[in-house]
């Protein structure tokens, strides 16, 4: 047989094993009997080995009554204490009955409609020991002992000895599974001449999956001897069901003829096997071995189980404990690096300032992040291109959160090539856009397992049918290329830590964004303005030396008085408007920086100052002012003022052509903001370049119709704004215009 | 009867000193004045109070960059996207030399772009300059004589 064809071999008979129906055996190991009653306690079935403790055999069994196949005395405690006794699935002590060979101890269970009861002689192995009285007083000296001791190898030893002691099995083993299944021998204790198997492991294989589901379920199972021959049941149905009966948590239940076979190996006749499990998982089992065909009553049965429990309790209590205080420990070091992250600018820099602390995070020996073409590592780590190539694999194969490896060469073969500085791997992809990686690496970690002979034992060569391994010789396994593993609690701080990563990330981007935004708004002003100094600034200077060269020519050959008069009225014009665009450039610059300073502004007071001040600039038409009573607002005066001002200054400027004109100022109340209003009767301006109207340097007029520098709307613009209302305008042109402007209640 | 140059120009003073310079280059064509880019508009399209003046297109628009209501760029875009406007020569006048305005103004399909100069002299020397080539040498008028610059 080649060794492929073997292997294969092997895997179909494994499948075979695991489909073994070992929960429905229709079968009990024959050291006891069992009877499964109706629920009205008439027997239905029996086990074939019935005539060996009872008066009739088990052919006869089925419809008869409890009294006809136990006798009358034994069924009337029997039936009383059915008729009292609770239910449950598992089974539980019932009653001592007589038999002709002797007193039976009686378990019940109700399953599939039946009452199961199972009949044992009472008699236990260790004589002394099998008193109830004793048996129990012993929980409870073994709970204060259990609390005692430090170590998770010292409870199992503990619990090791006193089964040994309590039931005389020559060796006890307490094992714990690992993640893959294999079990490594914590704990034992030993009678002489049996060998050791501590610090050994048994590979998963050797039991079966749906064993496993078993041992969770019920959680202690006795094979009194390998060399039995199951007794059936008669009939071999169940009459409720039809179906073969499910002894899952029968005591008696009878076991995988393979299993005997593997006893039978190991060279033990008696096992019995205790379940510890924790957190709904088989954490690990108490094994019992003997070389002799062993007894333990139900109450030494009951006792072991109970210590297993307890066992099972403070190893859930230490692990809780320990994984509390490691997960702290983890946490601490996570936010000492996020500490770190938001103290500069750059996410980067700040990433490489908490090098040290990423490393402990995660407990590894090397650290390295990748961002677009910045490469940061530290600590041991493959090389910048084996880095590389390893983030191009991580993007490639879409691992979009966390990656875990172990046992990195096995998942990316090239990362063999520095399996001593990077057998284990954790990556965090830290942008959801981009293929950036924080990842940690974790040193080779060689390391040897003695097996309790080969794990691939179950498979006896030349053998088509699987047989149990028959050799328990050591056999060391040397494992390369593997690190310590990641821990549950670890990956699952280490995606809390990237939530927290990309949150500090986003918020950077945000404020990167804000800033941006307020830069370019910024920018946008500072560009209006130089733009409106090249421009508007350039032009007084242009006409000044235009005009002074005219007059300079002009003075020598024919002067022409009233033309060098207009060139001087000019000139002189010209250089104001220069001056008042300085002013008003400066003023509006200002106003784009100063602080503001809100408080209560009688608003009818602030219109009437405004009036008083055109005063001096009025022109000589007549203007008729239309004050309607005005609200007290929240706003700074000074601002303020010079908005009104400037309206008020418009409006009389755009009403020159008309007698009288008229200036109207009004309010109006809504919700959570004011709105005033300044109506003329003046020439008004075209709606189509409306949105003209309030840029710097714009104007919808000549020059020399209407005087001003075009900053004037700006300005209000630029106030109304920073007090967080709006502005707006309408027109007929020649009719009038109305200027409107919002100031909110809460500046 | 030689084609008009169109001068749209708000500022009186820049006015003023432009209808000098094309004084002094002598040139035959008369110069219409019109004071912002709408009027500008009436006139190309000959509507509103323009909409009984003779017929056809200027030799050239000297087109200030900075107007009220519609600015320079603006009527410059309406012209080239207009069929019956479309191959008049347009010079952009302006201020200043700011990029952004160049390279919108040839995006545009200007013609020449001139930033006025503050010395006078130069300024009437580019105005002359603008006139001929654009009133006279582009497209010499059948049966008028050649102008010739004096030195």
């Amino acid at each position: 047989m080649s060794e492929t064809s073997s292997a294969d071999d092997l895997a179909a008979a494994i499948a075979a094993c695991e489909r073994e129906r070992i929960r429905t055996p229709g079968a009990i190991q024959p050291h006891g009997f069992l009877l499964a009653l109706s629920p009205q306690f008439a027997v239905l079935q029996a086990s074939d080995n019935l005539a060996q403790f009872a008066a009739i055999p088990a052919e006869q069994a089925s419809g008869c009554s409890l009294a006809e196949v136990l006798g009358a005395a034994n069924a009337r405690l029997l039936e009383s204490r059915l008729a009292t006794a609770q239910r449950h699935e598992r089974p539980a002590y019932l009653a001592t009955v007589t038999l002709a060979n002797g007193p039976c101890d009686v378990q019940m269970h109700e399953w599939d409609g039946l009452l199961i009861l199972e009949f044992e002689p009472a008699a236990g192995s260790g004589s002394d020991s099998a008193d109830p009285q004793r048996l129990y007083a012993l929980v409870g000296t073994f709970l204060n002992k259990i609390g005692a001791t430090d170590s998770l190898a010292e409870m199992c030893e503990l619990t090791a000895r006193e089964i040994h002691d309590l039931t005389g099995f020559g060796r006890v083993l307490v094992y714990n599974f690992d993640e893959e299944g294999h079990g490594t021998v914590l704990a034992e204790c030993i009678d002489q001449g049996y060998d050791s198997y501590l610090g050994q492991r048994f590979p998963a294989s050797d039991i079966p999956r749906q064993a496993r589901e078993l041992y969770i379920a019920n959680r202690i199972r006795l094979i009194q001897t390998a060399d039995y021959t199951p007794s059936r049941l008669l009939p071999a149905e169940n009459p409720l069901t039809r179906e073969a009966n499910d002894l899952s948590f029968a005591a008696l239940r009878s076991v995988s003829p393979v299993h005997l076979q593997y006893m039978r190996n190991m060279g033990t006749a008696a096992s019995m096997s205790i379940s510890l499990v924790v957190k709904g998982k088989l954490w690990g089992l108490i094994s019992c071995h003997h070389a002799q065909p062993r007894h333990p009553s139900i109450h030494q049965r009951t006792v072991c189980e109970q210590l297993g429990q307890i066992l099972a309790l403070h190893i859930k209590n230490r692990a809780d404990a320990d994984e509390l205080q490691f997960r702290l420990e983890v946490r601490r070091a996570m936010v000492s690096v996020l500490g770190g992250l938001t103290q500069g600018a750059d996410f980067i820099e700040n990433l490489r300032s908490v090098l040290p602390e990423l490393l402990r995070f995660a407990r590894a020996g090397g650290v390295a992040i990748v961002i677009d073409d910045r490469l940061i590592a530290f600590g041991d780590t493959p090389n910048e291109e084996q880095i590389r190539a390893l983030a191009d694999w991580l993007g490639a194969n879409a691992y979009t959160d966390l990656f875990h490896s172990a046992h990195l060469g096995k998942d990316y073969p090239p990362a063999a090539d520095f399996a001593q500085n990077a057998s284990g791997l954790l990556a965090m992809s830290i942008s959801r856009i981009h293929q950036h990686y924080l990842l940690w690496f974790r040193p080779e970690h060689v390391y040897s397992i003695d097996w309790a002979g080969r794990p691939d034992g179950k498979h006896a060569a030349g053998s088509l049918q699987l047989s149990p391994r028959a050799s328990f010789e050591i056999w060391r396994e040397t494992i390369h290329g593997t690190s310590t593993p990641w821990r549950e609690g670890e990956l699952e701080l280490a995606l809390e830590f990237r939530t927290a990563l990309l949150g500090i990330a986003l918020e950077r981007a945000e404020q990167m964004a804000d800033l941006a935004e307020e830069l370019s708004h910024a920018n946008k002003e500072l560009e209006a303005f130089s733009y409106s100094v090249s421009h508007d600034l350039r032009a007084p200077l242009r006409h000044i030396v235009g005009f002074s060269d005219l007059l300079l020519e002009a003075g020598g050959a024919n002067p022409d008085p009233v033309r060098q008069q207009r060139f001087l009225v000019n000139i002189k014009e010209s250089a104001h408007l220069a001056g008042k665009l300085v002013d008003d450039l400066l003023s509006f610059s200002q106003m784009g920086r100063a602080a503001l300073r809100p408080i209560k502004v009688r608003m009818s007071d602030l219109v009437r100052s405004c009036i008083d001040k055109l005063g001096p600039d009025m022109p000589p038409h007549a203007i008729e002012w239309q004050l309607e009573p005005l609200p007290d607002i929240v706003a700074d005066p000074a601002f303020l003022q010079q908005a009104i001002y400037n309206l008020l200054s418009n409006a009389v400027k755009f009403t020159a052509k008309k007698n009288p004109a008229v200036i109207r100022i009004s309010s109006e109340q809504l919700p959570g903001e004011t709105v005033f209003h300044v109506t003329d009767n003046g020439v008004g301006f075209n709606m189509d370049y409306v949105h003209k109207l309030f840029g710097v340097f714009q104007r919808l007029h000549r020059m020399e119709d209407f005087q001003g520098t075009g900053i004037g709307l700006a300005n209000v613009r630029r106030i109304v704004e920073r007090h967080g209302g709006r502005v707006w305008a309408n027109s007929v042109p020649g009719e009038g215009a109305t200027f409107s402007f919002t100031i909110p209640h809460n500046v | 009867m030689l084609k008009p140059i169109l001068l749209v120009e708000d500022n009186p003073n820049d006015l003023e000193l432009t209808l000098i310079a094309l004084e002094r280059s002598q040139l035959a064509n008369e110069v219409i004045v019109v004071r912002d880019g709408a009027e500008a508009l009436d006139y190309l399209h000959a509507r509103g109070s323009y909409a009984s003046r003779e017929h056809g297109n200027p030799a050239v628009v000297l087109l200030d960059l900075k107007l009220p209501k519609v600015d320079g760029l603006e009527v410059l875009a309406e012209i080239r996207n207009t069929p019956a406007l479309k191959s008049v020569p347009v010079v952009m006048l302006t201020s200043s030399k700011e990029e952004q305005d160049l390279i919108r103004s040839y995006e545009l399909g200007v013609n020449a772009y001139v930033v006025k100069p503050v010395d006078f002299q130069e300024f009437v020397r580019a105005i002359a300059d603008l006139g001929i080539f654009w009133a006279v040498l582009n497209e010499p008028p059948p049966g008028s004589h050649r102008y010739v610059k004096p030195q």
